[in-house]
C-alpha cells in the first residue's frame, strides 16, 4: 500500500482510492489501416514491464474520477511525482520518452 | 399505471419511527436525510462567464477550489471534480433551481442533469461519530477541515463526506444505501447507534407522488 498525490483534488490519498490506468503516454499509430498485423499487435498488447522507473496512469476512482500520470519504481514503490496529463506528458518528453 | 411515488432506499429500515432526540445514551447518531435534491452541474470553472452564470442562478458562488463546498440559504454545492459539482437542495427548489439554471447557462457549454433518484444523503453524530468513519473509510477524517468535501471509500463502495455543524454529512449512491447503512450499523456497534431525530429539519413524506 502507498499514498498517491492527486493532482486534481491537490491531496495525498490512499491507493485504495485509486484504480491502475496502465502504462502513460503510448503513441497511437498515425495510419493504424497501415500496419501489418504485427506492429498492431504490439500497439495493442506489448507493454514494456520494467522493474524500475515507470511512467503510468491513474484514475482516482472514488474522488474526482479523473485520470493522471505517476512515475512510479516497480521495484520499490517509490514514487517521483504525480501530474496532471497534459503537465506529465511535458516531463515525460523533457527525460526523453523513456522508462 | 399508477403515479411514480418518492421512496427512500432506506426505507425498509423504518428509520423515521425508530427516530428519537440525540442523547448522551448512544456515542453515534445517524439518520437519513431522504428526498433531497441532486443536480449534477459540469462545465469549465476557469471560465468566468459558466462561473459567474451558475454561482447567480444557485445564489451560492461555486466553490472553485478543489476539494470544497460552499452552502447558503439550505443549498449546498459540492465540488467534485474540475469540471463537475453537485448541488443539493431541498426538494421543493429542484425544480426552479433546474430550470434558472438551464436558463442561465444557456449558451455556455455546461451540463445540468438532475440527479434526484440517484442519490441520498445520512448524517453522522455523536461522540464516536469520527470512531467509526476511521473504521469504514481509508480518508484521514481526523485531520479534514471544516469546509472540506471528499470523495473516498466506505467499505467497498464510496461517498462524498464532508462535515456540517457537529457532524458528518454522507452524500451516497442509492443503489449503494442498503450496503452502506449495513456497513454504517455494524461499525457502530462498539459505540450504540442511536437513530436521530431529524425533527429541526422537516423532509417530504415517504410515498407522495414525485
Amino acid at each position: 500500500m502507498f499514498v498517491l498525490f492527486c493532482p486534481h483534488c491537490g491531496e495525498k490519498r490512499e491507493e485504495e482510492e485509486f484504480g491502475y490506468g496502465g502504462e502513460a503516454f503510448i503513441p497511437r499509430p498515425a495510419t493504424p489501416e497501415a500496419l501489418d498485423d504485427e506492429a498492431w499487435g504490439d500497439y495493442l498488447f506489448m507493454r514494456k514491464n520494467p522493474k524500475g522507473w515507470h511512467w503510468e496512469m491513474w484514475s482516482h476512482n472514488t474522488g474526482c474520477r479523473k485520470f493522471f500520470v505517476v512515475k512510479r519504481n516497480t521495484a520499490t514503490n517509490a514514487i517521483a511525482g504525480s501530474w496532471t496529463l497534459a503537465e506529465g506528458r511535458k516531463a515525460y518528453d523533457a527525460e526523453g520518452g523513456s522508462t | 399505471m399508477s403515479e411514480p411515488t418518492m421512496r427512500s432506499p432506506l426505507h425498509s429500515f423504518g428509520l423515521s419511527e425508530q427516530a428519537k432526540p440525540i442523547d448522551g445514551s448512544c456515542g453515534v447518531w445517524a439518520n437519513e436525510l431522504r428526498h433531497l435534491g441532486y443536480i449534477s452541474l459540469r462545465g469549465n470553472g476557469a471560465d468566468p462567464a459558466f462561473a459567474t452564470a451558475a454561482s447567480t442562478a444557485i445564489g451560492v458562488s461555486l466553490p472553485l477550489r478543489p476539494c470544497t463546498f460552499a452552502s447558503s440559504n439550505g443549498k449546498t454545492i459540492l465540488w467534485l471534480s474540475p469540471d463537475e459539482w453537485m448541488i443539493v437542495c431541498p426538494r421543493a427548489q429542484l425544480s426552479a433551481l433546474l430550470g434558472s439554471l438551464r436558463q442561465a447557462l444557456t449558451d455556455v457549454r455546461s451540463q445540468v442533469v438532475d440527479n434526484s433518484g440517484g442519490y441520498t444523503q445520512v448524517i453522522i453524530e455523536g461522540r464516536n461519530a469520527l470512531d467509526v468513519l476511521q473504521h469504514v473509510s481509508v480518508y484521514d477524517f481526523a485531520s479534514m477541515e471544516p469546509g472540506r468535501v471528499v470523495g473516498t471509500t466506505f467499505g467497498k463502495s464510496s461517498v462524498y463526506a464532508f462535515r456540517q455543524g457537529n457532524g458528518y454529512r454522507l452524500v451516497l449512491r442509492r443503489s449503494f444505501a442498503d450496503y452502506i447503512w449495513r456497513y454504517l450499523v455494524r461499525a457502530a456497534i462498539p459505540y450504540g447507534l442511536g437513530i436521530a431525530d431529524l425533527a429541526g429539519s422537516p423532509l417530504p413524506e415517504e410515498g407522495v407522488p414525485i
